[in-house]
């Protein structure tokens, strides 16, 4: 072999050994995978499929449309006067500005595709919901926004216990903004720090599940190493956490529902995050739903929802003015 | 009766849904009052960086009179990891505030409003908006993601 043969061939199999070169989990100092680190799901992809897609992977053109979508809508949301207008008394009093928000920026991918719906199953992207169930709990939610006799009352989200829809999980599902999470590990727990509204799930690894009368607001999950997954089975859901309803999705948990979910770090910006419900007094069939954790930028800002919620004096004191009238 | 709870159900999820889109933390008709529309000029006196809402204070002058209003805004963390942070909206900054007064209206100690619409008198953002909220994706918004 010639010389220069010898040095095409060392730089070929230099270049082919880089390409083959692929990303390897890290392990703690404990030897467990490790997950550690801030993570967003903020995605424009919800829960369910809405109903202009068939299937649940999408073109990039279609994803562009959903984009489009968004951007129009928030702006309409936030801007909706013309110079000099004035609101019109009698209006949706409305929000605050988009831009306080942070719903995500885009479909999210998983294999290099997009997803039209967080869920995989049903395979219509639709919640197999049992309606008498639902019909049965509407009652009780609707107390939540409608009566403001003391703050034990309100929604969840308002008294700053848990956060809205599903942030909390599980399963953890992405709401309007605060779609991040910060993992840590110690030896023989996984603790997730969910931003919105400040809660954080403490997972017991190879434990056994508290008495049933045990009821954490966000369930209690023990969980178990997979090879590099970790699956966290999570049951006893506080009763009153089971309608959890935002503008992403509705949701209800049962006090009995089962939940598992699996966390595996694909690359090192990115969690795996697959999860599976298994209620049957609130739905027809079991569903599931996969969607990506991708690396956050920064850390997260303490939320210290207590100490700044003027919302839910005002909320009382409107209630107290409506009576007056 | 199985169709009235469906329908109960399907319902109140609608209406929750359409209803949730700008109430994010809380009930902001709980909160506001939809028959006393607001449009104040004011200047920013102290903005309170905190969660789970940052409030806006302005001090707006009219006929004489000074009233100081809390403008209820969403939360701190988004912006702060947009880039924008204390030093964007400061004390003496004029801004337009459109939204609706609270329900109470005693005032004590500041007027409450929300701001549904907070711009500059020119007619721009105070806060600048970001990439899936209504502003180009051009790349320059590290929250452009894959």
């Amino acid at each position: 072999m010639n010389k220069s043969l010898l040095i095409l061939f060392t730089v070929i199999a230099l270049v082919g050994g880089l390409n083959a070169e692929e990303w390897t989990q890290s392990k703690t100092w404990f030897g467990d995978p490790d997950l550690q680190g801030t993570w967003t799901n903020a995605s424009l992809t919800n829960l369910e499929r809405p109903d202009y897609y068939d299937t649940l992977i999408v073109s990039e053109e279609e994803a562009r449309t959903t984009l489009r979508m968004s951007e129009e809508f928030s702006e309409s949301v936030d801007n909706p006067y013309e110079e000099g207008e004035s609101p019109q008394a009698g209006d949706n009093v409305g929000g605050y500005n988009v831009a306080w928000m942070d719903p995500g920026t885009d479909l999210f991918k998983l294999d290099g595709e997009y997803r039209s719906s967080i869920l995989t199953y049903p395979e219509d992207g639709k919640l197999p919901r049992r309606y008498i169930r639902w019909g049965l709990e509407a009652y009780g939610m609707y107390r939540m926004f409608a009566v403001a006799d003391h703050p034990e009352e309100r929604s969840l989200g308002e008294r700053c216990l848990v956060g809205f829809g599903s942030s909390g999980g599980p399963p953890m599902l992405n709401v309007l903004y605060n779609n991040n999470y910060q993992i840590v590990q110690s030896p023989g727990y996984v603790m997730i720090l969910v931003e919105m509204n400040h809660d954080a799930r403490i997972i017991r690894l190879e434990s056994n599940h508290n008495p049933d009368n045990m009821k954490p607001w966000l369930g209690d999950s023990v969980g178990a190493w997979e090879g590099n997954t970790l699956v966290v089975r999570t049951k006893n859901h506080h009763p009153q956490q089971k309608f959890r309803a935002g503008i992403r999705h509705q949701i209800l948990v049962m006090e009995g529902a089962e939940i598992i979910e699996r966390f595996t770090r694909t690359e090192e910006n990115e969690i795996l995050y697959q999860f599976e419900v298994d209620d049957d007094k609130a739905y027809k069939d079991t569903w599931r739903g996969e969607m990506p954790l991708r690396a956050a930028d920064g850390e997260i800002y303490e939320y210290a929802c207590h100490e700044g919620n003027y919302a839910m004096a005002n909320i009382l004191a409107g209630a107290r003015a409506e009576e007056r009238k | 009766m199985k169709n009235t709870l469906k329908i109960i159900a399907i319902s109140f999820t609608l209406l929750l849904g359409a209803s949730t889109y700008i109430n994010a933390h809380h009930a902001f008709t709980a909160e506001f009052d939809p028959n006393a529309p607001i449009n104040i000029t004011g200047k920013v006196i102290k903005v309170e960086w905190i969660n789970p809402h940052a409030w806006v204070h302005v001090e707006v002058k009219e006929a004489g009179k000074t009233t100081v209003w809390m403008v209820e805004g969403g939360t701190p963390n988004t912006l702060i990891r947009n880039g924008i942070n204390k030093k964007t909206i400061t004390p003496g900054t004029v801004i337009v505030v459109r939204g609706y007064q609270s329900k109470g209206k005693l005032c004590l100690p500041r007027c409450i409003a929300n701001g549904r619409d907070v711009t500059f008198p020119d007619g721009s953002k105070v806060f600048m908006g970001s990439s899936g909220t209504g502003a180009p994706r051009d790349g320059s918004d590290p929250r452009e993601r894959r």
